[in-house]
């Protein structure tokens, strides 16, 4: 170890301590800490009276997690694969995919438990998490070829099948990691969210929804890290293999074409054709699935009745009015989240360029943070930030800021050698580096970012309604939940969806017009 | 648990073959019963005590019964367990069920009731004063979403209006009321007030939403009305045995809150002491001259009379005695 690292090591080590401590005398002496921010030594001291829970609860969140992430990995990959070969499949999977991610999942956690029996519920609902993610990544990383690798492939008469296994395959792996990177963390998130809401005996969620009204907060503060901990080895999982990997796979020489993520040519009829296609299809799924399974249509409607829901019959005025006032409370508010937790993970990915030491301090407790379960913050946000408009804000930027990050960094870093070290040739210091090359080289990474985490954005918003300030969409769903008025709720999550799948397209838009 | 399984595998094998069901040893067919499905409606506590003892003792397997006990949490709604069939019996409350008959044409039919007065109450602590729903104007009351409606009524039958004081949504922590965020909570009385006790060292007080104008029951026993004519026969063993469950532990208070500590409630996290007030205090919220799970006519009216002040529609075909009739 050289003695610049060794001294930045310990500065962090020394920022670490003087957080902890300044935690400890918050936690113990004041009256506010004792009762929501309890001291790191309470938190530990409870956790280690309650380790034979911790090791019961803590393996079937594991097992669950694990379980979630193989089977949405799995999916995503294969997927990605039969993508990249066929794009049109993949135009017209499009809504089906956009939809899978944008269903909010404390809408589906509900209706996967009306469904499925056993563990299933939560790790349904892990796998759904896992599957957007990683699948646009590894697509991306599919896309993502050299074009001087594909015309070298191309010059020796080799075809698309010798460029997938030769060129693509090897190239998409940093940009695989990168998705299995989002992808752990949220399984985990999935899981315990289910485990809340399904009334499972054992898991995290489970623990954490007993622990609540037992005004234990080193209990639940220890769930939470707990919890936080299991996300975070997950992302920890694939980020060794990435570091190996991308220190040989980035590019040594600058390529003169950006690659294009978008298939070119195709007749414009086929094109529409296969947009409708990608229409229709989730409402083809969705009727079918309601179809087949019998269930009663007061609990699972289908896509005719809910849009009748809202258009005709005696109370479509009055359902229109509650969802349309419960969208003017929810969505300015996710918009604004979203471009805070933008903004928020910009900065933490610049500042790891600009100030590596002080990023790394920052990165773990933005981890541990972002990777807490919503629950298990909840009282803390309520003392910090009240019951407004500041605390959904404040966990709409905790849900997206991380795989808006992760993605940022992902672009940084990923800055061909020959572009940073011709700043470095001229003297460019890591200012003008970010400036004039990593910023303009990862927008396409922080589009990317956009159209990954706006879906999150409405998602904590809804967390938040739910819990914290009883109002908008996620209350309004809520209470619907309650009064078994399931015709409301799919309503509710149609709307949600689609304004999801505009907010999506609506950025991809902008994508296509700086990619030009 | 294994030994159980493979009465069960038995108990299929012997269903598919009429001959082998009728020539089986009969203490082998009586355990292997017929699949009963129980949809609670939230994670295990000691608010659900006496199924648990009724099944530790067999005596829903000595109904014929092979009962598969399903916990409840904030994502299972039992109504809609029931509509899906992944359950045949639930325990559900007043006001969802009788909305979901009256406004979607479920066919729901309660037959019994766990909670004579539902232990849904106002609680706050004792140094504020509040003792009367009155007494809210001017606080600021955390409240549940799902019991807002019912809030809301509650507040109107007592002359208070809902500007009067201010409402925020209450997420199962209690740690509000105990720091004094908030000044009162909606919540059940059966272990909050405890807690708060424990943890803010005050004394904490409640008022049952039952005594202060809106008398309901909880946990009612629902079916629908398609098992209640084709299973009859299980049900009526169903309510039995869950009554013998409950005097049981009416009978010994204590015993199986403790016993069960490391069986049916471990890995919950309330403390020992919690288990056993909860235990205790929701007792006399059950008991009944006529038996745990009765439902007189007064009962009745006092629950349709409700029903009515928060604008639900609904009449005395919602309640089926017939079954407690028959116990």
């Amino acid at each position: 170890m050289t003695a610049p690292a060794y001294r930045e090591n310990a500065r962090i080590l020394f920022g670490t301590l003087v957080a902890l401590a300044v935690w400890e005398l918050l936690g113990a002496y004041t009256s506010w800490g004792v009762a929501m921010f309890p001291a790191p030594t309470r938190i530990l001291a409870q956790a280690f009276a309650d380790r034979e829970l911790y090791a019961l609860h803590g393996l079937a969140t594991l097992q669950t997690s694990v379980s979630g992430f193989v089977i949405g990995v799995s999916v995503a990959v294969f997927a990605a694969l039969v993508f990249c070969r066929l794009p049109g499949l993949e135009l017209a999977f499009r809504g089906v995919n956009i939809t899978l991610f944008a269903m909010p999942a404390i809408v589906i956690g509900p209706l996967l438990v009306l469904f499925l029996k056993g563990d299933w519920p939560q790790i349904v609902l892990a796998a759904l998490m896992v599957y957007f993610p990683a699948m646009s990544a590894t697509l991306l990383g599919l896309r993502t070829v050299d074009p001087r690798l594909a015309d070298l492939v191309a010059a020796y008469g080799g075809g698309e099948g010798v460029l997938m296994r030769h060129v693509r395959l090897r190239g998409a792996l940093p940009d695989l990691f990168a998705g299995f990177r989002v992808a752990a963390p949220l399984a985990v998130l999935g899981a315990v969210l289910g485990e809340f809401g399904s009334g499972t005996r054992w898991g995290f969620g489970a623990f954490l929804l007993s622990a609540l009204p037992q005004g234990n907060p080193a209990r639940l503060w220890g769930i939470g890290l707990a919890a936080s901990a299991i996300a975070l080895a997950g992302y920890a999982l694939f980020l060794l293999p990435a570091r190996r990997l991308s220190a040989s796979s980035t590019a040594v020489t600058l390529a003169a074409v950006q690659p294009s993520a978008r298939p070119k040519g195709g007749a414009s009829t086929r094109r529409i054709l296969l947009a409708l296609v990608a229409v229709a299809l989730p409402f083809l799924i969705w009727w079918l699935g309601v179809t087949l399974s019998h269930v009663s249509p007061i609990i699972a409607p289908g896509p005719g009745r809910t849009v009748m829901f809202l258009i005709e019959g005696r109370h479509a005025a009055a359902a229109r009015a509650a969802l349309g006032h419960a969208l003017g409370q929810t969505l300015p508010i996710a918009l604004l989240g979203l471009l805070a937790g933008l903004a928020f993970a910009f900065m933490l990915a610049a500042l790891s360029l600009l100030a590596p030491a002080l990023a790394r301090g920052l990165l773990p407790v933005a981890l541990v943070a972002q990777n807490m379960p919503l629950v298990a913050v909840v009282p803390f946000v309520v003392l910090v930030f009240g019951r407004g408009t500041a605390s959904s804000v404040f966990m709409a930027v905790l849900v997206v800021f991380f795989p808006a990050y992760v993605l940022l960094h992902q672009g940084f870093t990923s800055v061909p050698k020959a572009a940073s070290d011709l700043v470095a040739a001229y003297g460019g210091g890591r200012w003008k580096q970010l400036v004039h090359i990593a910023v303009p080289y990862s927008i396409g990474h922080l589009i990317a970012a956009a159209r990954l985490v706006a879906p999150q954005a409405l998602l904590g918003v809804m967390v938040a309604e739910w819990l914290v300030t009883g109002v908008g969409l996620g209350n309004l769903l809520n209470i619907s939940r309650g009064g078994l008025d399931y015709d409301m709720i799919w309503a509710g999550a149609l709307v949600s969806i689609l304004i999801s799948v505009a907010a999506y397209e609506g950025v991809g838009l902008i994508e296509r017009r700086i990619a030009r | 648990m294994t030994f159980k399984q493979t009465r069960r595998a038995f108990g299929k094998t012997a269903l598919a073959g009429l001959a082998a069901a009728a020539f089986a040893p009969i203490g082998l067919a009586r355990a292997a019963g017929s699949p009963l499905a129980f949809q609670s409606i939230w994670i295990n506590d000691p608010e659900f005590i006496g199924y648990f003892i009724a099944i530790d003792k067999g005596w829903y397997t000595e109904e014929g019964i092979d009962l598969t006990y399903l916990p409840g949490g904030p994502d299972v709604i039992p109504q809609a367990a029931l509509l899906t069939g992944k359950a045949d019996i639930a325990l559900t409350s007043l006001i969802e069920t009788a909305s979901a008959v009256s406004e979607k044409g479920a066919t729901f039919k309660i037959i019994g009731a766990q909670f004579q007065k539902s232990p849904d109450s106002v609680i706050s602590l004792e140094q504020s004063g509040i003792k009367t729903i009155k007494d809210l104007v001017g606080k600021t009351v955390a409240c549940p979403p799902l019991s807002l409606g019912t809030f809301k009524v509650l507040l109107g039958l007592n002359g208070v209006t809902e500007d009067q004081l201010k409402i925020v949504p209450y997420a199962f922590d209690p740690t509000p009321l105990a720091t004094g965020q908030v000044d009162a909570v909606v919540d059940f009385m059966t272990s909050l007030p405890f807690i708060v006790e424990q943890t803010s060292g005050k004394k904490a007080s409640y008022m049952l939403f039952y005594d202060f104008g809106l008398p309901f029951g909880q946990d009612l026993v629902t079916v629908s009305e398609e098992t209640l004519k084709n299973r009859r026969k299980d049900i009526v063993g169903f309510m039995r045995a869950s009554r013998k469950g409950w005097n049981e532990e009416i009978a010994n208070p204590d015993k199986y809150v403790k016993e069960y500590e490391n069986t049916w409630f471990k890995g919950n996290g309330y403390t020992p002491e919690a288990a056993l007030f909860h235990g205790k205090v929701q007792l006399p919220l059950m008991e009944n001259p006529n038996g745990i799970f009765a439902m007189d006519d007064a009962w009745i009216d006092k629950n349709l009379a409700t029903l009515d002040k928060v604008g639900v529609k609904a009449d005395k075909s919602l309640f089926d005695t017939s079954i407690l009739a028959e116990l």
